[in-house]
């Protein structure tokens, strides 16, 4: 990765709703760690208020959020709660099941990108980066 | 690699197989070390040198006796066939007792009952967002609910999986129906499928709810009030399949359970029971993946290394105590959303495993897992798919036909040595619950996870359809997903509203308050109160959060 | 749009206590760019309400339960909380993946409780410099108690510890022998000492293991307290804090401003500077003397006060 070492993307990995399942958040945290990020870890089921704190607070470039049966129809309204708080510049990212009915109304609300199961670790990172240099970007204009 | 040297007497022998060995390395040049998923090492042939006949009482025995490699039971699937356990759980009580009365109209008479997410997280419907309730699961809340799900149906002819983890309130709704039905708790058979804590500690957290330490008093209240009251139940089933799924290898998994069922064990011989009391209701629950002889070997092994555990720690002299029940469900991580018709055949091989391991229960995922919950369609085709298995191609005709074969054996007693070496892992930190406690099992479920990743993402393990075998797909593959209308979910919550409003309150009250009560008593049971506050009518959600501001809200340890 | 404003001002955003821009300012700071070094420069009168306690122990010693406890008996005595939770940077990929936050969920919408985690980002001279900045900003905006939370029990977490008015070490309960092998370091400079899991067996014994260890020690080095919490449950961590406070009123100068503790903040900071400086800076005059060394003309004494002695190591 060329971002430099005192500047290393601040992503935010989470889940919404009801699942536990975190088996693949993890691996994305290691992936993503080992492409020179800092992952803000949480365990699963987030209030949605409490992510956007922590969104606050932490000064995240990217959230990724995790999800299994229906949990990605929070999203929504996490993207609308970011923009409400000043956050707006903070791109959203969602892994794991979504439908591919869902898949344009999470596009519509404000996610950058579904990543579907088989997605490998090079799209995750790659894209990730690119999203967290945009985040900057749109936040320094 | 195994200790127990085999005499060949075979004349010629050696020297057969060093011709053959030599012409094999000439056409095969410099290998690989080839390795399963526990890390085995498998070879291009097994022999009698690998594994021979000699050892044929001592380590396999026949079955139904010790050491119980070769099956549970004297007759097997030939006697009793496994029995087919479809999952079934979606939307209202009213669409389970739908899907119920079909699955029985077919001939099934063991069903399973999974809540929805809501449920599982220890809430009643109008506690959780609306958009969530009802999608992979039944909302199940009261005595109502229960009742309705289980309209027209005899409970007491119906042997009922409850996907349902501690402190066991919809086995709690399910008694209290049987109690307005007039039928006899004895009668009531089935199994608390959930009741596996420390597995959902460590990889699945979605079930934990109360904190460790008011979860491991539960579980033995619960064993010791299933052990007076309910002949028919198992109250314990130790799930391999969360270890499996979180990323633990076949070995550790199997080695994580059976630490797992040894730490119950000793918690219930710390209460005063006596092991062949409990021993004989211990159940569990494996995730069968797609690494075929691996999957038969091991459950041979756990077989073989559970039988000899029980007697030799606990004293066990009750046959049935020896027995290792298990039910197996087919393994969803090996499925891909890419192609998902392929996935007909991944299961087939993997129900093929199971059926080669003796499981005594079956469930075979649909084609359609992945996308979301499984339509009526792929449900069929993964019932057909054990029939065909079994009637058309004769599977069981013949029990553990596997036995004897050179590899299966000898991959039976080295999966036993990685078994045994984790096993050994988790006594030296203590037992499971304080290896749990520690993080050490979690990071060692998470290190296989990031391995087998890895393996994917390099190639070394080809997933067809998604890093080999690839196609361009569009989405018409793939079929609608049915989802519970909202109108339907308003009925829901407009009827647990209603049933809240319209309860004798005051014996509610009285029955959550003797729970609470009895968290801080020794001397109480902890889920004889559950029970009695269910009967009262208390919901599933009130007495979750009950036991919660008693016993402290569960937060699994979430290793990073 | 609150937003708006605070970036056309973002000093007088941070002092106002406003989340996102001390959440900014954290960043500049970590970044060490102009905006993090005028934010800091700016503070300066605003600063002294705050009170540092830093918090280290060995893994599984249920020090982040115990933390996020602590924290809630901070916010019944109606102060703001500042967390700073550290971990390591992995020093092949330079990320991390910072997990402090998963046992602090109870306060995870309370406005009051300002958490931040930091990576280490391969700090040469050690943490405490970018700590104590990140710990001025949190006092400048208004948070009360500021805790700093590592895990380990080596240097590292040694050197932090300079950024703390108070010092404490959690261990569990049945620490057995490890009590002898960990006395060396960080238990040495804790001021609290806090047992965890007391309810369990071994609970008592590592009491009195820990208070042998502290009759040991010279007169001077003996005011040291022993608590016994148990952190799942809650009990004993309002003792706990009372103490803290009880020690914090003690302290005539604060611990951060004793005179060793500022000479060797001091050393840290420029340290971190001058590491930062040479493996960064590719001018002319030190890639000379880089080569010198590499071909063994200068050794590496000589060629590191050539260094010091060149005046051109700021860099500013």
């Amino acid at each position: 990765m060329t971002t430099p070492r005192e500047e290393p993307a601040r992503v935010l990995v989470t889940k919404l709703g009801l699942d536990g399942h975190d088996r693949g958040s993890r691996v994305v945290a290691a992936f993503l760690r080992d492409a020179g990020m800092e992952v803000i870890y949480t365990s699963p089921w987030q209030e949605i208020a409490a992510v956007v704190q922590l969104a606050l607070q932490e000064d995240v470039d990217v959230i990724g959020i995790s999800s299994l049966a229906t949990d990605h129809l929070l999203v929504p309204k996490l993207t609308m709660a970011l923009a409400e708080a000043g956050l707006g510049h903070v791109r959203v990212v969602v892994g794991g099941i979504v439908p591919d009915e869902d898949e344009s109304m999470l596009l519509d609300a404000g996610v950058s990108r579904v990543f579907h199961p088989g997605s490998t670790r090079e799209e995750i990172t790659t894209k990730v980066d690119e999203l967290a240099r945009r985040a900057r970007d749109r936040r320094m204009s | 690699m195994s200790q127990r040297p085999v005499q060949i007497p075979l004349p010629g022998f050696e020297a057969a197989r060093a011709r053959w060995q030599d012409t094999y390395n000439q056409q095969m040049g410099e290998e690989k070390v080839r390795r399963n998923r526990s890390g085995v090492e498998i070879r291009a042939l097994y022999t009698p040198g690998d594994w021979s006949g000699e050892r044929y009482l001592e380590d396999l025995g026949f079955p139904g006796e010790a050491p119980m490699t070769r099956g549970i039971y004297p007759s097997m699937h030939r006697g009793r066939t496994w029995s087919q356990r479809q999952l079934i759980g979606l939307g209202t009580p009213e669409d389970y007792n739908a899907r119920l009365a079909r699955i029985l109209d077919a001939g099934g008479s063991a069903v399973s009952l999974i809540p929805c997410n809501s449920v599982y997280r220890g809430f009643d419907a109008d506690e959780v967002d609306a958009l969530l309730l009802g999608t992979c699961g039944a909302v199940v809340n009261t005595v109502d609910d229960m009742d309705t799900c289980f309209e027209g149906v005899d409970v007491a002819a119906l042997s009922t999986a409850m996907n349902d983890p501690l402190p066991f309130t919809l086995l709690a709704l399910l008694l209290a129906v049987a109690k307005r039905r007039g039928i006899p708790w004895d009668k009531v058979t089935g199994t608390s499928n959930q009741s596996d804590y420390i597995s959902h500690f460590v990889a699945n957290h979605m079930f934990f709810r109360i904190a460790l330490p008011g979860s491991r008093r539960v579980l033995v209240d619960h064993i010791d009030f299933a052990s007076r009251r309910l002949p028919g139940w198992n109250p314990l089933s130790v799930v391999g399949q969360h270890m499996q799924q979180g990323g633990a290898t076949p070995a550790e998994a199997m080695g994580l359970t059976l630490s797992t069922a040894v730490q119950y064990a000793e918690d219930c011989i710390a209460r005063g029971m006596d092991p062949d009391t409990f021993l004989p209701r211990f159940t569990f629950f494996f995730d069968i993946s797609i690494s075929f002889f691996e999957e038969v070997a091991k459950m041979r092994a756990g077989r073989r290394i559970w039988c000899r555990l029980v007697r030799e720690r606990f004293g066990a002299q009750d046959p049935r105590s020896w027995r290792f029940k298990f039910h197996g469900q087919t393994s969803g991580v090996d499925l891909t959303r890419q192609q998902p018709l392929n996935n007909i055949a991944r299961v087939t091989a993997q129900a093929m495993a199971g059926i080669f391991g003796g499981l005594q229960s079956l469930h075979t995922d649909s084609h359609d897992e992945v996308l979301s919950v499984p339509t009526e369609d792929a449900a069929r085709i993964a019932i057909s798919t054990q029939n065909i298995l079994r009637e058309e191609a004769h599977l069981v005709d013949v029990i553990d036909p596997l036995g004897g074969s050179y590899y299966v054996e000898k991959l039976t007693d080295d999966m036993e040595e990685e078994i045994l070496s984790v096993m050994k892992r988790v006594d030296d930190a203590g037992g499971m619950y304080r290896a749990v406690e520690s993080g050490m099992v979690q990071s060692m479920i998470g290190a296989s996870a990031l391995a087998f990743q890895e393996k994917i993402e390099s190639g070394e393990q080809t997933v067809v359809g998604v890093n080999a075998y690839r196609v361009e797909e569009d989405g018409s593959s793939r079929g609608a997903l049915s989802r519970p209308l909202p109108e339907v979910m308003q009925t829901q919550l407009d009827r647990l509203a209603r049933y809240k409003a319209s309860r004798e309150m005051a014996a509610v009250n009285a029955a959550l308050d003797a729970l609470a009560r009895s968290a801080h008593d020794d001397g109480e049971n902890v889920y004889e109160k559950v029970v009695d506050a269910a009967v009262a009518g208390a919901t599933h959600g009130e007495i979750v959060a009950r036991l919660r501001e008693e016993m402290g809200f569960g937060e699994p340890l979430v290793q990073v | 749009m609150s937003q708006a404003r605070s970036e056309t001002d973002p000093i007088g955003a941070l002092l106002r206590g406003e989340p996102g821009a001390l959440a900014r300012a954290i960043s500049n700071v970590e970044r060490r760019n102009a905006a993090g070094r005028q934010a800091l420069a700016s503070i300066g009168p605003h600063l002294g309400r705050a009170r540092v306690i830093g918090v280290t122990g060995v893994p599984g010693a249920g020090k982040s339960t115990l933390i996020s406890r602590y924290v809630g008996e901070l916010r019944r005595m109606d102060m703001r909380v500042g967390v700073i939770a550290v971990d390591p940077s992995s020093p092949v990929s330079g990320g991390a993946v910072l997990g402090d936050r998963i046992r602090m969920a109870e306060h995870a919408t309370d406005a009051g409780v300002f958490v931040r985690s930091l990576a280490s980002r391969g700090q040469a001279g050690g943490l405490a410099p970018v700590a104590t900045h990140v710990v001025d900003l949190m006092d400048a905006a208004g948070w009360d108690r500021i805790v700093i939370e590592t895990v380990g029990a080596g240097q590292g977490e040694i050197d932090i510890a300079d950024a703390a008015d108070i010092r404490i070490v959690v261990c569990a309960a049945g620490l057995g022998d490890d009590v002898q092998a960990i006395k060396a370091g960080i238990l040495e400079i804790a001021d609290v000492l806090v047992v965890n899991k007391a309810d369990l067996d071994g609970g008592a014994t590592t009491v009195n293991q820990l208070e042998s260890m502290l009759a040991l020690r010279a007169e001077s080095a003996r005011d040291v307290s022993v608590y016994k919490t148990t952190a799942t449950t809650g009990e004993g961590v309002a003792e706990l804090a009372g103490g803290i406070e009880t020690r914090l009123a003690a302290q005539t100068t604060r611990g951060v401003r004793s005179p060793k503790r500022v000479r060797r903040l001091l050393a840290a900071a420029a340290g971190n500077h001058l590491a930062k400086r040479l493996r960064d800076c590719d001018d002319p005059w030190l890639m000379s003397i880089c080569e010198s060394l590499q071909s063994g003309a200068l050794d590496l004494e000589g060629a590191a006060q050539q260094v010091l002695r060149s005046g051109r190591i700021s860099d500013e």
